[in-house]
């Protein structure tokens, strides 16, 4: 009886973990970082994995043809750490390492650096084609959001 | 070969040049649009490298070791038309040898045509001198920031005879199809390699007036990634071809053929990667007037590594790399006993530790620790005298600046 009860215990304890773990997760992917685009982008919503080819630099033009302009705040800012992990699924290591092969083996280019979200305001408002990420709270009508399926 | 080295930009930019034209006319996107796509990046680092027996990279058993370990280089790439990349960059490396090797080298130099893309698929191809997909590390081997330790693994990315896969001048096709279940990538490439004195040195062919010139070789690559970067697996071959042209008609038209096959596999964690490349290298020589000089050896190459970050900015590894020169003589032995040199001339294992620090988004330090069994992969100019000693070690530091 008493070795049932630990078993029941453990079980409950396990089952618990788990659902804290869950609605961690979960939390996790409901961020408030958001993909944003200069106006003259057609493309009405991106996948994860499009999402992931174009900040990978893979992805150099928009379905219609129009080249894509990527913009990046520097790697060790908070907000771009959060965005590679939460609304890419990848870390900014990885992602530095891939601009990096692609640069210096002469098969792409490295995406243009910014170094506060007012500056990629800017800079996405101000060049066709170009996309990059804010925080929800720092969004004005001079660009436009662009969902990731 | 004396013509690719001295002025590879005249030959680039004459296969460039009707390519140019043809981007001009595709459709004239105003100057400043085109100035804006200019993009210049660059690399300088510098090692120390210290034996306690034999040479690497210079006199490095020798007093406080060997400063010959220097890689700068610079690149610049531009977008004249939303399919077509311009890219070119120039490497003026040092390892060992003489302060003429200093001398700049076009590494790569290519117009890119993005010939097809939409939402998932993309292919075009690369024009002009294309750099070797080869193995995970081939294409940057050179850039001490793509690398995860300061040499890489001796046995697959022997430097040796690394002007042989360094680039090619010709022609790649490339391709990148995304699925559901990941993104596979393939490229195809056929041009002329460029063949240095380290492979001449290394066939035993220098003591013999003539060099070694490059014909057209082939190589490939089919890569398998996983969607967000936790799996990836690539499958890369070579035939690479030369021929010999001597004075001599005993050795003049001689050929040799290199066929190497790597298989790359890499399973990433955020705090830890674990990188496993197993290679087959098959070297030739055929049609020299000199029977013994004919003849077939097939190498084995294999390393197993794992990285650890232990923090944003620090990351250490530990690696196990292992070359046998010629599979059918493992220990070497028959090649001793045939009085051509030692027996431990003809492996190398490599036991390393490295840590890397990335002191600064532009600096990179990095020290390692080698113990070595064998002598497989030094070279005969860092090594003369071939009595070389079968145990030896290394430390090496290595800074690096990138912009």
């Amino acid at each position: 009886m008493i070795a049932r009860s630990h078993l029941r215990t453990s079980f409950t304890i396990l089952v618990t973990v788990w659902l804290i773990t869950l609605s961690r997760l979960t939390i996790a992917s409901e961020t408030d970082i958001v993909l944003v685009v200069h106006p003259s982008v057609q493309t009405q919503s991106v996948t994860r994995d499009t999402a992931r080819a174009i900040f990978a630099m893979r992805q150099r033009t928009w379905p219609n043809g129009q080249a894509i302009h990527v913009v990046v705040l520097p790697n060790r800012h908070p907000i771009h750490e959060r965005f590679t992990k939460e609304v890419l699924g990848v870390y900014p290591h990885q992602l530095q390492l891939s601009w990096d092969r692609l640069v210096f083996s002469g098969t792409g280019q490295a995406p243009d650096q910014v170094s506060t979200p007012s500056d990629m305001l800017e800079h996405i408002a101000t060049t066709p084609g170009a996309v990059g990420y804010i925080e929800r709270g720092y969004l004005d009508e001079r660009v436009q959001v662009l969902p990731v399926e | 070969m004396s013509v690719s080295k001295s002025c590879p930009w005249n030959r680039a930019s004459t296969s460039l040049l009707p390519l140019l034209l043809m981007v001009g006319l595709l459709r004239p996107a105003s100057a400043n649009e085109v100035m804006d796509t200019l993009q210049v990046h660059g690399f300088l680092s510098q090692a120390l490298v210290i034996t306690d027996e034999n040479n690497f990279f210079g006199p490095s058993s020798e007093d406080g070791g060997s400063l010959q370990f220097t890689e700068i280089g610079a690149n610049a790439s531009l977008r004249p038309h939303e399919d077509i990349l311009l890219a070119a960059q120039v490497i003026s490396r040092r390892a060992g040898g003489d302060r003429d090797d200093m001398e700049p080298k076009l590494d790569h130099g290519v117009i890119d045509y993005q010939a097809f893309s939409d939402s998932t698929t993309r292919f075009g191809t690369q024009i002009g001198r294309f750099k070797n997909p080869f193995g995970f590390y081939n294409q940057t081997r050179d850039i001490a920031f793509t690398r995860p330790s300061i040499l890489l693994p001796q046995s697959i990315y022997f430097d040796r005879t690394r002007s042989l896969g360094l680039a090619a001048d010709g022609v790649a096709i490339y391709g990148e199809k995304r699925l559901p279940i990941g993104t596979f990538r393939a490229q195809v490439g056929a041009g002329k390699p460029q063949v240095g004195d380290d492979v001449a040195r290394t066939l035993s062919l220098d003591t013999q007036p003539g060099t070694l010139d490059g014909d057209m070789s082939y190589i490939g690559q089919l890569l398998y990634e996983h969607s967000d970067g936790q799996f990836i697996a690539a499958l890369s071959a070579a035939q690479v071809n030369a021929t010999f042209e001597s004075s001599d008609p005993l050795w003049n038209g001689g050929q040799m053929r290199f066929q190497p096959w790597v298989l790359s596999l890499q399973y990433n964690e955020e705090y830890w990667s674990l990188t496993a490349e197993y290679a087959l290298r098959r070297t030739s020589l055929n049609e020299f007037r000199i029977p013994q000089a004919n003849g077939s050896v097939t190498g084995e190459s294999w390393y197993l590594q794992y990285t650890r970050r232990f923090s944003r900015d620090w990351q250490w590894l530990l690696r196990y790399d292992v070359l046998i020169t010629d599979r059918d003589d493992r220990s070497g032995r028959q090649f001793e006993e045939t009085g051509a040199g030692p027996a431990h001339a003809r492996f190398a294992k490599d036991l390393t530790l490295g840590l890397q620090w990335n002191v600064h988004p532009r600096v990179l330090l990095a020290a390692e620790y080698h113990y070595v069994e064998g002598t497989g992969w030094l070279s005969s100019q860092d090594n003369p005298d071939p009595n070389t000693e079968k145990y030896w070690n290394m430390l090496l530091f290595q800074a690096s600046w990138r912009f």
